[in-house]
Formats: C-alpha cells, structure tokens, sequence
C-alpha cells in the first residue's frame, strides 16, 4: 500500500500506431515519486511520441496512462498535473519573464498578489531573482533554462516532462546545465522525466534510465546497471563507447564462451541477455576502452584475453586519450583507453604494446539480425 | 565590394541604378502629388491662392458627409474582414500540413487572381431581383416576390470584404506560419483555455500580420471605386466616385484635386495611427 | 485549436462548417459568372433558359459571341498591349531598384525606400488623376509657351501606361529584393574570382538566380495591368481597355457576352496563377 502511493507515473501496455507505422509499442513502466527517470534513444526511437502522449498531446492507440492512481486518457493536456519544459523551451515572446512565469497562475485564477509573490520565490530559488521584468531575448541560453523550468515549477506539477531541452546549448553550458538540473530536481523534488539522445546527460542526471529502440524499451536500470550490465547488444552499442566484434561461437564453458570473430581475432567472453546461445551460434561482442589494460612490456600474468597489437593512432583529448592499435596477424583494429601515467608519455606510433583483459568485460550477445528473425 | 571594384565604376553603378528610381519616383509620384497640392489652393479665374475649394468640402454636407461615411464604412469593413479572415487563416496555418495545407491556401487565393470586375459582376448576377438568390428565396418559399438585394449599404459592405479578403488572409497566414506550434502546446500544458491561449500567444504574435492586413483592406476600401458604384448603384456616395466627378464629369479639377488631398490626408491619418497604436513600422509593415 | 490539442466534437464541427461557408463564399460569384454565361437568354439572369454556347461563338442574330464581338476583341488586343509594355518597364526598374537597395548604401536609402513604397498606400484614383493633372499642366506649358502639341500627355494609352507603371513597379520591386536578398553574395565573388568582370558575374551568375522571381513578377505584373480599372479609368482617352469597355457595358445593363468574357479571363488569370504558384514552389 505505501510503496503504491508513492508512484507518480504508471504505464500500461501503451501503443500508438500512426498510418504506416507504429512509434510506441506496448510500453508498460513506473516512476516513483521524486525520481529522476530518463528515457534514452535515438532519433526516431518513439520518445518524443511517448512523452506527447504524457502530455496530452497525443492520444495513445491503446493501453492507460494513470498518474497518481488516475487515468488521464480523457484528460486534456490543460487539465493534467504535467508540465513540459519544450526543446526550444517555448518561452512566449510577446511577455516578459514575470508574465511567462506567471501564466499558468493566471489560469488557475491564483490572486495577483499572490501570484507576484510565487513568481518572485521561483525566480529567487532558480538562482534569477529580480529579472522578472526583463525581456525573454535579454537572457542567456543557460538563463532560458532556468526560466522554462521555474514557468513550470512554480505550477508546483506532479511530474515535470522535458524533451531534450539541452540540446541547443553548446558544450560548455550543457555540461553546466546538466549539473544544475540535477541538483534543481533535488531541491524542488518533483519527479522529471527527461528524453535525450545524449547518453552522457541521462548518465549524469539520472535515477533511472529506460533505453528505448524501435518503439520499445529495451532495459529499463540505473545508469550504473545499463553501463557495466547492458541485458541486449542495442544497450551495449548505445550507451558509452565500445570495440565491437560480429563473430561465431566456437564453444561453451557454463557462462563463458569462446568467440571467433570475423577478423580472425579469438575471445573468451560472458553470455549476457536472456537467450541461449549455443555453439555455431553468430554473436557479437562488445569490450569497453577504458576495461583493456595496456602495458608496454609482456605481461607476467595470463589472462583471458590477450592482444598484441601496434599502436596506428593516438588521439589525443586530455584525460579520454585513445590509442588505436592494430592486432599484427589478422589486422584487425581495436580502441583502448590511453594510460595517464609517465610510461605512455612517449608512446609512438608503430609501437608494440599488451593488451589484456578479462571474460567478465567481454559482453557477448546473441547476433540482433538472427534473434529479430526467430520473432 | 568596393575592394574589388574601384571605386569610380561603383560609384557610377549606383548613379545608374539611382536614375530610374528617381525618374519614376519624382515624375510619377511626387511632383504629381505637389501639382495637386497647388491645384487645390489654386483660383483658376484670378491664378491666385485660395482656400475656397477646402471651405466648399466643409460647407457642403454631401460632400464631408460622403467623406465621413466612406471612412466609417472602410473601417468597418475593415474589421468585419479581419474576423472572417482570421479563423479560415488560423486553420490553414495551424491546423493544415504540407500538400492539403498549399491546396486549401491557393483556393483561397486563386478567387483573388481574377479581375475585380468579374467578381463584382458575379456578385450583381446573385443580387439583383432578377438574380439567383432573389430566385432562390421566392423558389423556397421564403419570399412572395422579387428581393432587391443590391443598392444598399450591406451589399456595399460584402462587396468591399470579398474584395479585400485575399490581402488579409495572406499576411495572416504568414505571421501564424512563423508561430511555432510548441508556443500553443506550452499554453495548454500550463493549463490555458482555447480561449486564453487565442488572447495572450497566438494574438499577440499576430499583431503585425494583424496589422498589415488591416492597412492594406482599408486603404484598398477606401480607394475603392467599382465596387461601390456597381454594387452600391446611385446612393454608393462613396469619396472616390466624388473625385471622379469633379475631375471627369464636371471638369472641376481644383475642387478634385481638393478632395484628392484630403481623402489621402485621411488614409495617412489611419494608417499612422494604426501603426502608432500596434507599435509597427511602415517600412516593415509594408515591406 | 491545432492537431496536437483535442476538440470537442461539437467545435470541431462548427469550425469545418464555418470553413466550407467561407470557401462557398468565395467561390459563388465566380461560379454564377461562369454558368450563365452558358444560359440562351439575353440576360445573365434567371430563368434559365437552356444550355448554350452562343455568347461564345455565335457571329450573328442579337447574340453577338465574344469570338465575334469587334469591340471587345479590340478592347482585349489594348489590354494586352498595355500589360506587355507596362510589365517590361516595371520589371526594367525593378531590377535596377532591387539591386541599388540590396547591393549600396547611401545616404538617405531609407528615405527612398519608404517613397519606393509609398505607391501601395495611394489610392489607385487619386494616382490616376494626379498624373491625370500633372501631364495635362506640362501639355498645357508647353502649348501655350512653346507651341509643341504632345498628344501621348493627353488622356490615352501612353498615360495609362504610364500611370500603371507608376504603381506595379513597385510591386516587382518587393518581389524581386526578396529573391535578391536570399543571393548568396560568395557565388558572385566567385565569378570573380574565375575572371568574370562584375557586370558579368551578375548578368552570368546572379540574373540567372533571380529569374524565376523575375517571371514571377512578370506575371503579377501582367494581371494587374490587364485587370487594373481604378487609376486606367482616369486616364483612358476614346480607346477603351477591356475592364473599362467591360465596365461601360456593365452600367447599361449587360448580355451574357460579358459571363463569355469573363469566364476566359478566369480562366487565363487560373492558369497564370498557377504557373506562378508551382513555379514559387520549385524555386523556393
């Protein structure tokens, strides 16, 4: 009983089909109450759809929406306990800052007194106090940021959508924004739900985070379990960099199976994801940058998975460097994270270097286009 | 530019393309425009200034009568345009997409490529007592005998909104195309009725196509000469048809151009005071 | 009130019907225009009298076909003639005004624009007559002083020309800077630089980018000659344009000759609209 209190949103089974195609497909999840819940795809995906449908501003083709118990399938998008912060954030030009923070107290019929003294109290706690008689192009992106959020804030909604609002910022100010919109979430504590197809920013702001493909979810975890624990080959592409190989399974030791792959290298690798795999199987793995260790001389230990390679590139980017190497026999190319420590300084291209790592870090999964096939 | 060309030969290209600009501009419009001017403190019998031909408009009531009437009447007409204009503009910007939406837009405009006098014309064939809603009512029954719907104010007025309909759909539709339809989403989402987000979002940005529109139905209506002559008949008393008659008919040409100057005093008036009030600029509004 | 947002039922209703009025609206007296000029009676009235197609063709009896009609043919050649050489004139000083506002800065430029613009906001009669009054004036100079009789300053068609000039250029002129303006300055720069002089980097490189504006214009230009009326019936002399002619007739109370007529101009102004609809498209 207390812990159904405490969800604030729950989808059922939604779907929404268009003429020719189907963009949200049978979705069904919760977010508790005060949570930061990202959902996470690529262009396409459906988010966008998925969160219009949470709005209002889609009807879903079936399946309920409830948001504290309450279906809002028969709800307009003026009526729900929602509010969106928009891509282009939507701030009304023809009002200033004050007006735009204050036109959803307007529509509830707040009392002007008391409507001057809650957009003053927003303004204050999103860090902008005394620019509410500016205009809307006086302020700077990250300031719009702000603004958009405390127009919605100060409705004091039960769950506050955002549809990729970072995405128009430069760099520099998204990585800034990111922090702040965590720690506003914080201090406010209403429950966000946030679409991106920045995997960085999910990472960083979220709770939860729901990877989405096709229309569906396909891991719904904490930002920790969809990086080091991704359950489907989308997941592991998708979230943070990886080396990836299509190969054949040549045999199987309980969860460890040997992997040959295409370019002729061979690898020990972990059975992830919930189908069986069995020998002859085609597979593809994955291995993070930063899970390969390096060493310039052989190394003393024998580990699952060893490589040497000749270092082909090194790009440079500060603390991610990477080196792109060249296994000698087959060719094949692999990316490793760039040691920080005086050894690598004056590493050259055509250099030989070690490479070693782990079954546990080398995530196998059955091949996407032969487990699409037997559906 | 001029780091390309030296600055003798850029100089001479503009003095070329100045030229024409000024010819037409000097000939065609300004000195014409001064010659009226002179003409109406003009007394054409002792060549000397005279005040005379704006005392007449002010002492003879059909004339500033006339005047006032073609003013009201452009104003209303004005409006009444701009109310039936703006919900058929919204739903071709907002509610329509791509290939239906230039469709439903070029059936508003092609009505609007064929001569003015061929839409007034199809208007006297449906208005006259001979004519087909005259039929029609006396068909259905709701009309014992023939109904004379020309020759009066209201056919007037229709004639003058159908004309100028095209002029403010137009501005209308392109200011509504520039609102992007997360502005109306956000209204609602903060909770905003139809009513309120049409009032405080989609309004406010309208203002400038609101504006143009409205300057250019109402300088159309009230230069308007056919219209109400043919639809309004003996008693249109419209301005124009005033100027026509001093000028053509009665060969009065200091009084016409007298008329003239004020009629033009008139439109600058109401257009700069709409431009005022909206905070527009004429170049832009224009332009 | 947009797709994204639900309507009751009831509103949507009323707003689709409102829409079909309006459409109804503007399509009836074109309609009616069109049909009788179908009706073998000699009025372009009720009752109908039955199928026809006399006021197009019939050449003789008291219906007079438009094909047949001397006078109106006459009127149309005028027309025609007077929009051929009202749209090459506007469209010349168009050209030149698109460029000298779009390419140089001057002192006094906005100045200039606002009197560029100025023709829009003057009623169409009071256009005609000042012209009217002010060619009259150096007529009347230089006859009295100088002797000379200059007839095309007289009322006729050089003045209609003229005064038609005097408003549809500016017209062209919008038209055509808004195509300037979209020109992407480097690709003269590179005509340049491959060694074409300025004047045929713009003749080679820049004339071609604005033509379709410039047929655009052209064809706007074309209608509002032919169909313009208010400033035409200041200055017409005894040649009488079609929309004068047309409007003669009119007053004494018309034949359906003038639905025949009609109709082929809706028809011509439908083409020449869309010509210039899809052509806008493609170049857009």
């Amino acid at each position: 009983m207390s812990k159904e209190t405490t969800i604030d949103l729950a989808c059922e089974n939604i779907c929404k089909h268009f003429s020719d195609f189907t963009a949200v497909d049978n979705i069904s999840f919760t977010i508790p109450k005060g949570s930061f819940f990202s959902i996470l795809g690529p262009s396409g995906c459906g988010k966008t759809t998925l969160l219009r449908m949470l709005a209002g501003f889609e009807q879903p083709s079936s399946g309920d929406l409830l948001i504290k118990q309450q279906s809002m399938l028969d709800v307009p998008p003026n009526k729900r306990p929602v509010n969106m912060v928009f891509q282009h954030l939507a701030l009304f030009p023809t009002m200033n800052i004050e007006e735009n923070i204050g036109y959803g107290l307007r529509r509830q019929s707040v009392p002007k007194s008391e409507i001057a003294e809650r957009v003053a109290a927003v303004l204050e706690r999103v860090g902008l106090a005394g620019s509410g008689k500016k205009r809307v192009e006086q302020l700077s992106g990250g300031q719009r940021q702000r603004i958009a959020l405390a127009r919605c804030l100060v409705l004091n909604p039960t769950l506050l959508l955002l549809d990729e609002p970072l995405g128009a910022l430069d760099l520099k100010l998204r990585e800034q924004m990111k922090i702040e919109l965590k720690l506003l979430q914080k201090e406010f504590g209403t429950t966000f739900v946030y679409i991106t197809h920045d995997q960085s920013e999910a990472l960083v702001m979220s709770d939860q985070i729901a990877v989405m493909n096709k229309g569906k979810f396909e891991q719904v975890g904490t930002p920790h379990q969809l990086y080091y624990q991704p359950e489907t080959a989308f997941v592991a592409g998708f979230v943070g960099d990886s080396n990836r190989w299509q190969g054949t399974v040549e045999s199987i030791a309980s969860s460890t199976v040997l992997v040959n792959t295409n370019d002729g290298l061979s690898f020990k690798a972990k059975v992830m994801g919930d189908k069986a795999i069995s020998a002859g199987n085609s597979v593809e793995i994955f291995v993070r940058p930063e899970a390969i260790n390096v060493s310039r001389t052989v190394p003393s230990e024998e580990t699952d998975n060893q490589l040497v390679c000749q270092v082909e590139t090194i790009l440079f980017d500060g603390a991610k460097s990477q080196i792109i190497a060249v296994e000698k026999e087959s060719g094949g190319k692999i990316t490793v994270t760039l040691p920080q420590t005086s050894d690598f300084a004056n590493l050259q291209n055509y250099d030989t270097i070690y490479l070693n790592w782990s079954a546990e870090q080398t995530l196998c999964f059955l091949d996407n286009a032969e487990s699409n096939g037997g559906v | 530019m001029s780091s390309l060309r030296t600055t003798s030969t850029f100089k001479l290209g503009m003095w070329l393309l100045l030229a024409p600009l000024c010819l037409w501009l000097v000939l065609l419009i300004i000195l014409p425009h001064l010659e009226l001017l002179v003409f109406s403190f003009t007394d054409p019998e002792k060549d000397s200034f005279t005040f005379g031909f704006y005392q007449e408009f002010f002492l003879e009531p059909l004339y500033w009568r006339t005047f006032v009437r073609t003013a009201v009447m452009s104003i209303m007409a004005t409006i009444l345009t701009l109310l039936i204009a703006f919900p058929v503009a919204f739903y071709i910007a907002k509610m329509l997409k791509g290939r239906s939406k230039g469709i439903v837009f070029a059936m508003c405009l092609i009505p609007f490529w064929v001569s003015e006098l061929v839409r007034t014309f199809g208007w006297m064939i449906l208005l006259r007592e001979s004519g087909v809603i005259s039929n029609f009512l006396q068909w259905s029954g709701l009309s014992d005998g023939p109904v004379e719907l020309l020759y009066t104010d209201a056919t007037i007025m229709l004639g003058l909104v159908y004309t100028s309909m095209l002029f403010m759909v137009v501005p209308l539709v392109s200011t509504l195309d520039s609102l992007d339809d997360s502005y109306i989403e956000a209204g609602y989402d903060l909770g905003g009725t139809n009513w309120n987000v049409l009032r405080e979002i989609v309004i406010p940005h309208a203002v400038p196509g609101i504006v143009s529109g409205c300057i250019i139905v109402f300088m159309l209506s009230l230069g308007n000469y056919l219209t109400p002559v043919l639809l309004g008949g003996k008693d249109s008393l419209w301005f124009t048809e005033q100027i026509y008659t001093q000028f053509i008919t009665r060969f009065n040409w200091e009084q016409g151009s007298a008329f003239g100057l004020l009629l033009l005093l008139l439109s600058s008036l109401i257009v700069w005071a709409g431009l005022k009030i909206s905070g527009q600029s004429f170049a832009k509004t224009m332009g | 009130m947009i797709p994204s947002i639900k309507q009751s039922s009831r509103f949507n209703a009323i707003y689709q019907s409102y829409l079909i009025a309006f459409f109804i609206f503007l399509a009836a007296p074109l309609i009616v225009v069109a049909v009788f000029s179908f009706n073998d009676s000699l009025f372009p009235s009720f009752p109908w009298q039955g199928f026809t197609t006399d006021w197009f063709f019939s050449s003789e009896g008291n219906k007079i076909g438009i094909f047949f009609d001397s006078d109106l043919l006459n009127s149309i050649w005028l027309s025609i003639g007077i929009a051929l050489v009202t749209t090459l004139l506007a469209i010349t000083v168009a050209c030149t005004n698109a460029f000298l506002f779009e390419r140089f800065d001057f002192p006094g430029k906005s100045f200039l624009y606002m009197l560029m613009l100025l023709p829009l906001v003057i009623p169409g009669v009071l256009l005609g007559v000042s012209i009217l009054v002010f060619s009259s004036e150096i007529a009347n100079y230089l006859e009295d002083y100088w002797f000379i009789d200059l007839e095309f300053l007289r009322p006729g068609l050089t003045l209609v020309v003229i005064g038609q000039f005097a408003f549809i250029t500016t017209i062209c002129t919008l038209i055509i800077s808004a195509r300037l303006k979209k020109f992407d300055r480097s690709l003269e720069e590179a005509a340049l630089n491959l060694g074409a002089s300025p004047l045929m980097a713009v003749f080679t490189v820049t004339m071609p980018f604005l033509k379709p504006a410039i047929i655009g214009a052209a064809i706007v230009s074309f209608l509002m000659s032919f169909e313009n009326f208010n400033t035409t019936f200041m200055l017409v002399g005894s040649d009488a344009p079609l929309t004068v002619a047309m409007f003669e007739r009119l007053r004494e109370g018309s034949t359906p000759v003038l639905n025949a007529i009609s109709l082929l101009l809706m028809l011509g102004s439908g083409v020449l609209a869309i010509i210039n609809m899809t052509m806008q498209k493609k170049s857009a």
